[in-house]
């Protein structure tokens, strides 16, 4: 007979892959030209489609990769081989374990059986992501030597320098949070946040901002997207990439946009909690479907709490993407290291400071 | 003479809101949010059946086709009068002031001494739509018309129109003789009817 947690665990990371690479990769696709297109008074895409059915041009999604899978795997001449085809799945895969310490939902207990909706419930996760997503960073550095191209080079000159940079401030605006949760395990971060007056947000909004901030760095979307600029850069480190290689980066930036909006909401926007309803209230509410029913019950709402908190996330995201101008690179080095390090240390000491003064109880 | 140095002033002294970026950012994304949300409530009207409350101004354009203004110079045609009969006399003008030289006529003369165009050849592949034909025309027997889709063709010899390809009814380019009436011919004597 399998084990449960093997059952459990599987269906864990069935659903991971479901929500990240079936739902999110090929619909933020379609979300970031819709929305931009109707942000800016356009209509969007709404050809491609099966029998005349366009579905508001969802179908696009499945268009592009279909033609993409169908395109040659393009390989320029004096390109290391092999580092060409590494580069993009370095850069991919680490978007994707990242998701593994994410909290998707609480602890419930199903017939007798402990379910923690979390992949890899790890004590130190918040540093497995750390640890994780800088290996996206020798994907895109590889990504531009291994093409030998003048433009990727310098895009992934760029990135690297601008990755390592924000990596810096993104750990340290974690810390304040560290200390106030006293836990680098997600999951109890998690679940420390029942009360809404415990959610990460409340007390420290301006580590949020400098931590959105710094993710979307991390993800070198505009307005820190000078590593691809492509009116300076053609496409950056991507630019000789063609065909499978190519949906893999597209996909890794989609997959990171997910993990950064997973993070912020297990750190900042209290996980799959709803605000001013504890775990146990909702079970009792839900009491009419019996104990297992409500456990399931809980559950289904947890995660769909969790989902829409991430797609708010995303949405913000995309809006901001499509409303802010490319920085110059010596303004994004100077934001960095000149503007947000500061910013992240004062409000670290500030922390520290209040938590030992008892001005800023911790759950 | 010594190159001198002329201080532009750009106009960018900041203030300090400005400055900080982060509340510019919020006000830049209030604005793309505002447009976001009003054009959806437009789609969703359009969805219902309220096209015309849409504020954005895309044309599905193959299923739909927009009407350009009268003052629009499409293919040009010869005006088929109310008779039945072309208005063109074969005078000639158009083919002498036609810059690529696109136009061939062989004129006749009717049994009642009207002259009449026997052959008029417009090579549509060579027009540059410049509506000189129609400017000079004595008679507004040829009228740029309103026509500007699916004029291409997979080869240039089916570009040349003849005369029975280039005969249009006059009543539907009444609102075109009309305008240059009032612009060649001129203004006030047939005003208000453009």
């Amino acid at each position: 007979m399998i084990a449960p947690e093997l059952i459990e665990t599987a269906v864990k990371i069935v659903f991971v892959f479901a929500l990240t690479l079936g739902f999110f990769a090929p619909v933020l696709g379609w979300v970031e030209r819709k929305q931009s297109a109707v942000m800016q008074d356009r209509i969007g895409a709404n050809r491609a489609g099966v029998f005349g059915f366009t579905v508001i041009g969802l179908l696009h999604s499945l268009a592009d990769a279909l033609k993409l899978v169908f395109k040659e795997d393009f390989t320029p001449r004096g390109a290391e081989k092999a580092l060409h085809t590494l580069a993009p799945v370095i850069a991919v895969i680490p978007a994707l374990a990242a998701f593994a310490v994410i909290p998707f939902g609480g602890q419930y207990t199903l017939w007798g059986h402990q379910v923690n909706l979390v992949v890899a419930d790890l004590d130190v996760g918040l540093l497995f992501i750390f640890a994780i997503s800088s290996i996206s960073t020798l994907g895109v550095v590889i990504a531009g030597w291994a093409s030998n191209n003048n433009w990727s080079l310098l895009g992934s000159l760029r990135a690297s320098a601008q990755m390592f940079s924000y990596e810096v401030t993104m750990g340290l605006t974690v810390v304040a949070l560290i200390m106030y949760y006293q836990s680098l395990s997600l999951v109890e971060i998690v679940a420390k946040q029942e009360n809404f007056w415990h959610w990460g947000i409340v007390w420290h909004w301006p580590a949020f901002i400098l931590f959105f901030a710094c993710a979307i760095a991390e993800n070198k979307r505009v307005p820190f997207d000078a590593p691809e600029a492509e009116s300076e850069l053609v496409a950056g480190y991507f630019t000789e990439y063609s065909g499978m290689k190519f949906i893999m980066f597209w996909m890794a930036e989609f997959l990171e946009m997910v993990t950064i909006a997973g993070m912020c909401v297990a750190l900042f926007l209290g996980g799959h909690h709803i605000p001013f309803v504890t775990q146990a209230g909702l079970a009792e509410a839900l009491g009419m479907f019996g104990p297992n029913g409500a456990q399931v019950a809980a559950m289904l709402i947890g995660v769909g709490v969790f989902v829409f908190k991430l797609i708010v996330l995303l949405a913000l995201q995309m809006a901001i993407r499509w409303t802010l101008p490319r920085f110059r690179y010596d303004q994004i080095m100077k934001l960095g290291w000149k503007m947000i390090l500061p910013l992240s240390l004062a409000w670290i000491s500030l922390t520290g400071a209040a938590i030992l003064a008892g001005l800023m109880p911790r759950p | 003479m010594a190159i001198g140095i002329k201080k532009v002033d750009r106009n960018v002294t900041l203030t300090f809101w400005e400055r900080i970026y982060a509340p510019e950012i919020i006000r830049g994304l209030y604005i793309t949010m505002r447009h976001f949300a009003v054009n959806l409530w437009g789609l969703a009207l359009e969805a219902l059946g309220r096209r015309d409350k849409r504020r954005i101004m895309t044309v599905y354009y193959p299923e739909e086709t927009l009407i350009p203004p009268p003052a629009y110079r499409g293919r040009p045609v010869l005006v088929r009068a109310e008779n039945g009969l072309e208005k063109c006399v074969a005078c000639g003008l158009c083919e002498v002031a036609c810059p690529p030289k696109c136009i061939k006529i062989t004129g006749a003369e009717r049994d009642n001494g009207d002259r009449y165009p026997l052959t008029y050849e417009l090579d549509g592949g060579r027009c540059i739509f410049c509506g000189f034909c129609e400017e000079v025309c004595p008679k507004d027997a040829i009228v740029m018309s309103a026509e500007w889709r699916e004029l291409c063709e997979y080869d240039r010899a089916r570009m040349v129109y003849q005369k029975e390809a280039l005969l249009y009814p006059q009543r539907n380019l009444q609102k075109r003789l009309n305008l240059i009436r009032s612009r060649y011919f001129g203004v006030g004597r047939y005003r208000g009817q453009a």
